[in-house]
């Protein structure tokens, strides 16, 4: 995993610089789409430079971006401009088939279950740090995760580690 | 292992330098534009379009027609303007004028820009939605999408911007598209932010529920729930409450389900309109929750009679939803005009 830097410099910047790749990863995760992560990316960091929000410490800061994150997908979605487009198809952005089968499979779990695979995988967040930030029970946000991986069987079966 | 592959999935998804740096210049000027398009050029086509309109404002004589907004465009500049190809192809039904005025395809994006004007009444205006009535027919593999950029109160007129973004490596350079539209909806009343009167603290276990069969949804999780639930169990209408503050829309019930809050709204006559909303829960910081799903039903595919269901539900814990005030965004339409515009036109390059 690459390690996720603190950002010791706290203007807007260096902020949208230190989680750009983490919130368009996200955003990624829920939508599937690098047009849809785009938008959302934008909102995002849009909200962040008009709202100069402040934290206690960093992690408050991870969590408010990964929240938001969440939300302005929701919002994207049911938008009644969302409703009327016709979702857009474009190319991958993966080289390799492990990555392109590894995208399809995950594209057949919903989106709740999207987002906590990434966040428990990907940004290594606890059970309970995962209910505090998407506003969850714990409890909802592991039957989610056993049902993701229930559903992701076929990638999972000989993964003795997950 | 499964969590090494995610990441290498991952390490090939990051955002654009362009899209990076958009962002940084927002940081840096400090203001917010709601909306920021990635590629400069479409930004300075929207730009030009917005510039154009003022001066066609300003310049009644030339503005009965769409045709100065190319001299305007060529004026402001020649760059840009070269990349537009006009078009001028037109189809009046029922009094008004459907104009395909100019199209252009950038690398592999088609953008086509439409007017409509009333010729006889005053059907169009700023609130003008094509919704779904609008149909593109193109010879090959993409996606499209419409949308309003503009109306100009002088003229009357509307303009819309059909984007065509080809997929497969095509070359679509002379192929015909065909853009047509049936109907649309117009006097469009929008309500943002609205407070709904109702006390959540009081709500409760719903008393009767029934199972339905879903004619659509909205929301991301919508489809991950339906793979679990094919057919969701939605709230018995009630009676519509009486402080409700929309006309057009019927707030019928709201109540828990399986320990998830359940709103429901209904809209008569939903092929005449194109009522809708939706709720989002806003706690005492002003922090705002959007349902995680949505979905819709009927009792009749009848139109006559028909009545369109239409429940948000959010997954809050009943020992919570106390701390959370009820918000609604809403639009409703007040006018339907039909007709039959179709025009058909070539896609030409100039690139």
């Amino acid at each position: 995993m690459e390690p996720q830097p603190l950002c010791m410099d706290e203007s807007a910047e260096a902020v949208i610089k230190c989680y750009s790749n983490m919130v368009y990863r996200l955003a990624f995760a829920r939508t599937g789409t690098r047009h849809d992560a785009d938008e959302i990316y934008q909102e995002v960091f849009l909200r962040y430079i008009k709202k100069q929000p402040v934290f206690e410490n960093e992690d408050h800061r991870k969590a408010w971006l990964i929240k938001v994150t969440v939300n302005c997908s929701k919002k994207l979605w049911g938008s009644a401009w969302k409703r009327k487009i016709v979702p857009l198809e474009e190319t991958l952005p993966f080289e390799t088939k492990e990555a392109i089968d590894l995208y399809n499979e995950l594209q057949q779990l919903p989106t709740k279950y999207r987002e906590v695979i990434h966040l428990y995988y990907y940004e290594d967040m606890s059970t309970e740090a995962i209910a505090e930030s998407l506003e969850r029970k714990s409890s909802t946000v592991r039957t989610q995760l056993t049902r993701a991986r229930a559903m992701l069987k076929n990638i999972l079966e000989e993964d003795q580690d997950v | 292992m499964f969590k090494e592959s995610y990441h290498r999935m991952n390490s090939h998804i990051f955002p654009s330098e362009q899209l990076m740096q958009d962002v940084l210049s927002a940081a840096r000027g400090k203001h917010c534009k709601k909306r920021m398009i990635s590629l400069r050029l479409k930004r300075n086509i929207m730009m030009l379009v917005v510039f154009s309109a003022i001066l066609v404002m300003t310049m009644p004589v030339i503005a009965s027609t769409v045709e100065p907004i190319y001299q305007l465009m060529y004026m402001v500049s020649p760059s840009v303007a070269q990349f537009f190809m006009p078009v001028q192809k037109s189809s009046i039904s029922n009094g008004i004028k459907l104009e395909v005025v100019s199209a252009n395809i950038h690398q592999k994006t088609a953008e086509i820009y439409v007017t409509m004007q009333d010729l006889t009444e005053n059907r169009i205006d700023g609130t003008t939605d094509l919704f779904d009535s609008y149909t593109i027919n193109r010879p090959f593999d993409s996606s499209a999408h419409c949308q309003m950029i503009g109306y100009d109160e002088k003229t009357k007129i509307v303009t819309f911007l059909i984007t065509i973004d080809e997929w497969g490596g095509q070359n679509i350079d002379g192929d015909k598209i065909t853009f047509s539209v049936r109907e649309f909806l117009s006097q469009k009343n929008s309500y943002e932010d609205l407070a709904i009167p109702v006390s959540l603290a009081n709500i409760a276990d719903a008393e009767h529920t029934q199972t339905v069969s879903s004619n659509g949804g909205g929301g991301r999780d919508y489809q991950g729930y339906l793979e679990f639930e094919k057919n969701p169990i939605a709230l018995v209408p009630s009676v519509p409450m009486a402080n409700f503050p929309i006309d057009g829309i019927a707030f019928t019930g709201i109540a828990y389900i399986d320990g998830e809050l359940h709103i429901q709204t209904a809209v008569e006559h939903p092929l005449d309109n194109d009522n809708h909303g939706f709720f989002y829960l806003k706690d005492e910081n002003g922090t705002e929750i959007d349902c995680d799903f949505s979905f819709y039903f009927s009792e009749t595919d009848e139109q006559i009679g028909r009545i369109d269901y239409h429940e948000c539900v959010f997954d809050v814990p009943l020992e919570n939803i106390a701390a959370y005030a009820l918000y609604g965004d809403f639009v409703t339409s007040g006018m339907k005009t039909e007709g039959d515009w179709r025009v058909t036109f070539p896609l030409e390059s100039v690139e």
